[in-house]
């Protein structure tokens, strides 16, 4: 009897500090986001764009063997939410159905994209530039960083008088060397190796030079002087044998 | 040091120029290795010396547009120097700092005495390893120089050329500086200081003048020309003052401690260095 009170007594009191446990940990929030409420998103989506991509407009249960090529997964698309979205070129949310987004920064995900000027030493957010929730795919047509509108929606921000020639700077620059970016940035590439090229053929030649050099003066300079010390005792018997004064 | 026979070897002008370079290069080496490594605490620190990023970034483009107007300056020097009457002579005579064929030659047989073949080449006033010092720093001036300027002002530099452009300038100009930090900092420190009789510093860069005796084994042909023209005479001066060398041994040193620490911490720090 006492101990099933006892038990049913831990159990409430679990309950309630786990109740409380809740309190204290941070509530759950897109990844950065200042406006955390889904209805405030939803409007924030509404406000900025006014469009609706087919699947955002589709009933919750969705008739099976529909598909949205290249949207849908088209085996067994089910729901956008669980489908599983290959091609985020062109989405309103980037992120949409990634699973958990809400609970890390950019960065965790998104490590190449940190190494960046703006980034490192402007202190820039990602969001100075990808905007409030939700994140569009670049290229989707209302996103702000659409190369047709993103000199005047985004750099133009902090870059007063930017264009669009100005816009054609490579924020999140590839790796220069890797093979790819002979297709993606080719005057990137080819600069890159030429540069490489000219250091290490530089530095590799004249650092070798030094360095014989320098071993070879020492090697000569320790040889005359061992030759040297010898003489002071016997006379001097080998004229030839001083070596010209090496430089 | 005052009773050794010396000959000049540097015009003051040549010196002043090799100490404004030495000042303005270190400046940009500090400056730029601050901001490159600025996500490092290192660089962070560096750039507090500045007055922060925004500081470090003033000094870096003042001392730039400074190391840009000394270069015109060089350039309009060495144009006057040149005799354009005898321009064919006076360009490419052995006292000109033009390469010749002969400095080809030199090196072959450098490399020959390397490998043990040969004797060391007898050199004449300049020998190929200080012409290329010297158009190194002639080439890479303009270079950094240009890059420089035009991210200087990203935004005017997109109204004449497309913006994609700045992401290879300021490839260009990061690989060119560590190019010329690391090539100063490991070959010409070395050939300056630590060659076997230099150390501990070779003078004549700031005294202007070198001993005879020791030229005479180091540049037999120059002062074999010398003295074949009657000019020796002529070129002989007295050593620098002792005030004067106790100044330029405590600027040489502080140059060359700045520059290995520099070297020191881009050996340490070489991951968080972005070629890009
Ligand atoms: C949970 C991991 C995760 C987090 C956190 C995350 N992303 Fe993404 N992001 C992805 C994935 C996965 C994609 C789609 C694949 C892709 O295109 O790289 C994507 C796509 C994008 C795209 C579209 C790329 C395109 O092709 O147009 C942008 C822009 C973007 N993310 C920016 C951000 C920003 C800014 C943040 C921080 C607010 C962020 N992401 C946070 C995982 C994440
Ligand atoms: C200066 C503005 C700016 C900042 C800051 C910025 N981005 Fe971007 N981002 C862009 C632009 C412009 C593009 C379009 C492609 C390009 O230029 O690289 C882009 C493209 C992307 C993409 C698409 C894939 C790619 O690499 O092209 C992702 C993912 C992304 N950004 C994530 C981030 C994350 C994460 C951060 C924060 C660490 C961030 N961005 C900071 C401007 C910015
Ligand atoms: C939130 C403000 C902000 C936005 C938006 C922004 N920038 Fe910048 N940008 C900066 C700051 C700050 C710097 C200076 C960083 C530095 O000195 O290294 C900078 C520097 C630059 C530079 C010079 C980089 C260098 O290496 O010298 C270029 C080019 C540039 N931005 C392009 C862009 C483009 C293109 C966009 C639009 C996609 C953009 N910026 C959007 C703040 C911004």
């Amino acid at each position: 009897m006492r101990s099933q009170r006892l038990l049913r007594r831990s159990i409430l009191w679990m309950a309630l500090g786990g109740l409380g446990l809740l309190l204290v940990f941070p509530a759950v929030a897109p990844a950065q986001e200042e406006v955390t409420t889904s209805i405030r998103r939803y409007k924030d989506r509404e406000a900025s764009t006014g469009y609706y991509e087919d699947y955002e407009v589709k009933p919750r249960r969705m008739r099976p063997f529909v598909g949205v090529p290249g949207v849908l997964r088209p085996s067994f698309p089910y729901s956008p939410k669980t489908g599983n979205i290959r091609i985020r070129t062109y989405l309103a949310d980037a992120h949409r159905s990634v699973k958990f987004y809400k609970a890390q920064s950019c960065v965790e995900c998104h490590a190449e994209e940190a190494r960046n000027v703006h980034t490192t030493r402007g202190n820039i957010t990602c969001r100075q530039c990808h905007g409030g929730e939700p994140i569009a795919s670049i290229a989707h047509y209302f996103s702000p960083l659409n190369p047709v509108r993103r000199h005047a929606y985004v750099c133009s921000k902090c870059h007063e008088g930017s264009d669009a020639s100005f816009a054609t700077y490579v924020v999140h620059e590839p790796k220069p060397g890797a093979l790819e970016t002979r297709k993606t940035f080719p005057s990137l590439f080819y600069a890159n190796w030429f540069m490489y090229l000219l250091v290490v053929g530089t530095l590799g030649f004249f650092i070798l030079h030094t360095l014989v050099w320098v071993g070879k003066e020492s090697y000569h300079h320790l040889r005359e002087k061992m030759q040297r010390e010898p003489e002071a005792e016997s006379p001097p018997e080998k004229p030839e044998a001083q070596e010209p004064e090496n430089e | 040091m005052n009773d050794q026979v010396r000959i000049v070897r540097f015009s003051i002008f040549d010196r002043l120029f090799h100490v404004g370079i030495m000042v303005t290069f270190l400046t940009q080496a500090v400056t730029g290795m601050g901001r490159l490594l600025y996500s490092t605490a290192w660089g962070k620190g560096v750039v507090n010396l500045f007055g922060g990023y925004e500081g470090a970034t003033t000094v870096h483009n003042t001392v730039g547009i400074l190391m840009i107007v000394g270069f015109v300056i060089h350039i309009a020097y060495v144009l006057a120097k040149v005799e354009w009457k005898s321009w064919h002579r006076s360009l490419f005579d052995a006292d000109s700092l033009v390469p010749r064929w002969a400095d080809a030659v030199h090196l072959g047989q450098k490399i020959r005495w390397f490998v043990g073949l040969g004797p060391p080449p007898a050199f004449d006033r300049w020998t190929y390893w200080e012409k290329f010092d010297y158009w190194a720093v002639f080439w890479g001036m303009p270079l950094l120089g240009v890059t420089g300027l035009l991210l200087m002002y990203p935004l005017v530099t997109s109204y004449f050329l497309p913006g994609w452009v700045l992401n290879v300038l300021v490839l260009f100009h990061r690989a060119e500086a560590l190019l010329a930090m690391l090539y100063i900092f490991i070959i010409h420190f070395t050939i300056g200081h630590f060659r076997r009789g230099m150390f501990p510093m070779n003078e004549c860069m700031f005294a202007g003048s070198v001993e005879l005796e020791e030229e005479a084994k180091e540049k037999p042909l120059w002062i074999a020309r010398l003295q074949e023209e009657g000019r020796l005479e002529e070129v002989m001066v007295a050593g620098p003052p002792h005030w004067y060398r106790v100044m330029y041994f405590i600027f040489g040193y502080t140059a060359l401690l700045t520059g290995l620490y520099l070297l020191f911490t881009m050996i340490v720090y070489r991951n968080f260095i972005e070629w890009h």
